[in-house]
């Protein structure tokens, strides 16, 4: 494929180094609500990747080496400031028997796309063991549901029982058992093959730094709304929205459990990273899947407890609105301004910026459609339009409102890239 | 004229409307009046959906509650089922291949079935080829694609295309809906209309039936 950058005269002469430094200062300028040079772009390449090099995207994940080679590749046609490519790999679900994720090669065809299967992992009957103690049953009751190859698991005495120090050592024949040898077993796996993916990850990394684009700070601790977490992973969306008239009590209480359980996690991981950002991806909360009056009772409360507790530690949540978040802005823009972070997917972007303009800095703004179906000129004139109102005095990065851009026309980003080049400039 | 569980049932009330089933077998009412009201109640249900009134967990809720009802009644139903009311028009649902999102769907066939189509749903991942079979079984003049993952604009297209190359195309109208669909998508894929929610494909089936 030949390589034809974007316009790009407003960096020729530059180094990488003056580059990155560049990049680096639009996204933080842009995330703490200041009006940066011009500006920032953000590409969530996914599976266009694959598209790009003429693979399949199951390729993605066995060939990392093409995989980071294509990531260069698109990075310096289209020159953005921030730059992913393909989410995470299927190999430790694989060697773990997940049920919970399908992936191209793993549960679907080659040309497949990444997918979550929402299952009842936890019955409603389960609530009570749950709510009394949520580290065994998690390990010994949900694990072996959700992954095949740790059914063994549910062959360990209780977690807690290792609070009995010496004594415990006494039931240690029980870890000899083959089912639990081979869930371990398993466990060393996908460990294996987790560190494995992050080398690849941080040798991508290097090679973007080496063309000049900063690594993305976001992604790297990831919580949920409460809400979503008892839904997503526990209930399934039927089971919770049954709770939710048949068990609100214990609803509610399981959402505090979660939400105390994901602080803890949040706040030390972004400080072993030294990353200080949390993402949320939102699921449940959305115009249309629930009314304000249960938003307000279910999903809201819980949601921003944690995003003030998280401020409260100096991290700043990066959320993705998924769907439309019409109907529910007025909530958002009683945030703390600046602390935040909202990367939009459907909502109406120019309603957004008026409405929280002033508060969070406003990730979004391209309709993927436009990129697979629409011709250059209408681009560059919605693109114009995007940068006068949106980008208006800062706080905007432009990106997809998908973090996925699959069927998107390398030519139809270039008319983009371009036009925000065009209009995008501060001045 | 609603009864008293179409009321019930409308008002989502699980405990009263099962006890009062349970009540009124036994003082012989019969099986296929109830019926008949629950699935009043049902439309009922859909009518607060479209106004804005309930929202999915409440429709999740009113058909876990219809289930209730229903196991009550079904062993007393005397074959003769419940009066068949007249359909609209038969309209096949799937959730396009390679994708196994079903909320939209499963939306999109409760509000048809509770406005009078005769809905068959095909389930999720559903193959092409399935659905040109089931057109040419049923008859059916409406088809829904539903789709959420970008890959399934192509998965859309494809089915479109099918349905030329079994010269089925202009027996049928093709109308999609999915989290990212919208007007480029919908000329995309060669569908004829695209619905942003379920009361969409409601009004569309309508139109497309000649009704209102």
């Amino acid at each position: 494929m030949p390589e034809t950058p974007a316009l790009n005269s407003l960096d020729i002469g530059k180094t990488p180094e003056q580059l990155f430094a560049e990049r680096k200062q639009r996204i933080s300028d842009a995330v703490l609500l200041k009006q940066p040079d011009r500006i920032p772009m953000f590409l969530y390449m996914g599976y266009m990747l694959a598209q790009m090099g003429g693979i399949k995207n199951k390729d993605l994940y066995d060939n990392p080496a093409k995989t980071r080679e294509l990531l260069v590749m698109a990075a310096n046609r289209f020159q953005p400031d921030m730059i992913v490519g393909a989410w995470h790999t299927p190999k430790p679900s694989e060697a773990l028997g997940d049920r919970m994720t399908n992936w191209p090669g793993v549960g679907l065809g080659p040309e497949g796309s990444f997918q979550f299967v929402e299952k009842e992992f936890m019955k409603v009957e389960d609530y009570d063991d749950f709510l009394d103690d949520p580290s065994d049953w998690a390990i010994r009751v949900y694990t072996p549901r959700v992954f095949k190859n740790l059914e063994g698991l549910s062959m360990l005495w209780p977690l807690g029982m290792w609070l009995y120090g010496y004594y415990n050592t006494l039931n240690f024949a029980g870890l000899t058992a083959p089912p639990v040898v081979a869930a371990f077993e398993a466990i060393q796996k996908a460990v294996q093959h987790t560190v494995e993916w992050i080398g690849q990850l941080a040798a991508s990394a290097q090679e973007l730094a080496g063309s000049g684009f900063p690594p993305i700070p976001f992604f790297n601790t990831m919580a949920e709304a409460p809400f979503d977490f008892v839904g997503d992973t526990l209930r399934g969306m039927r089971g919770i929205f049954l709770d939710m008239r048949r068990n609100p009590e214990k609803l509610l209480e399981a959402e505090e459990k979660v939400s105390r359980m994901q602080l803890k996690y949040a706040i030390s991981n972004s400080k072993i990273l030294g990353l200080p950002y949390a993402f949320f991806p939102l699921h449940k909360g959305s115009d249309g899947f629930m009314s304000l009056q249960q938003f307000e009772k279910f999903y809201w409360p819980q949601l921003k407890g944690m995003m003030l507790k998280l401020i409260e530690n100096n991290i700043t949540p990066v959320v993705f609105y998924e769907g439309k978040w019409d109907d529910r802005l007025d909530y958002l823009a009683d945030l703390p301004k600046g602390k935040t972070v909202g990367f939009f997917q459907n909502s109406d972007i120019f309603k957004v910026k008026k409405v929280l303009g002033e508060v969070m800095c406003i990730i979004g703004g391209m309709p993927n459609s436009l990129l697979i179906n629409g011709k250059p000129e209408e681009i560059r004139t919605y693109t114009r339009k995007v940068c006068e109102e949106v980008g208006k005095d800062g706080g905007f990065i432009f990106s997809t409102g998908v973090m996925e851009m699959y069927g998107s026309k390398p030519e139809l980003v270039d008319a983009w890239v371009d036009a925000v080049r065009e209009f995008g400039v501060y001045k | 004229m609603a009864g008293k569980l179409t009321k019930l049932l409308a008002d989502l009330k699980e405990s009263e409307a099962i006890e009062y089933v349970n009540n009124a077998l036994e003082k012989g009412t019969d099986a296929g009046e109830l019926m008949t009201e629950a699935s009043e109640g049902m439309g009922i249900v859909g009518q607060r959906f479209s106004s804005g009134e309930y929202f999915i967990p409440d429709l999740v809720y009113s058909g876990e509650i219809l289930k209730g009802i229903v196991e009550l009644l079904e062993p007393k139903l005397k074959g003769d089922k419940q009066k068949e009311a007249k359909k609209l028009g038969k309209v096949i649902i799937a959730t396009v291949a390679g994708d196994i999102h079903d909320i939209g769907k499963d939306l999109v066939v409760f509000m048809l079935d509770v406005n009078g189509f005769e809905v068959f749903d095909l389930g999720i991942d559903v193959p092409v080829q399935t659905i040109v079979d089931k057109i040419k079984e049923t008859g059916a003049s409406i088809i829904g694609l539903s789709g959420f993952l970008t890959l399934a604009f192509d998965a859309m297209k494809e089915t479109v295309d099918a349905l030329k190359a079994a010269g089925l195309r202009d027996n049928v109208k093709v109308m999609i809906g999915g989290g990212q669909i919208d007007d480029q998508v919908k000329n995309y894929t060669g569908a004829d209309a695209f619905g942003r929610d379920a009361m969409d494909a409601v009004k569309l089936a309508k139109k497309w039936t000649g009704g209102n």
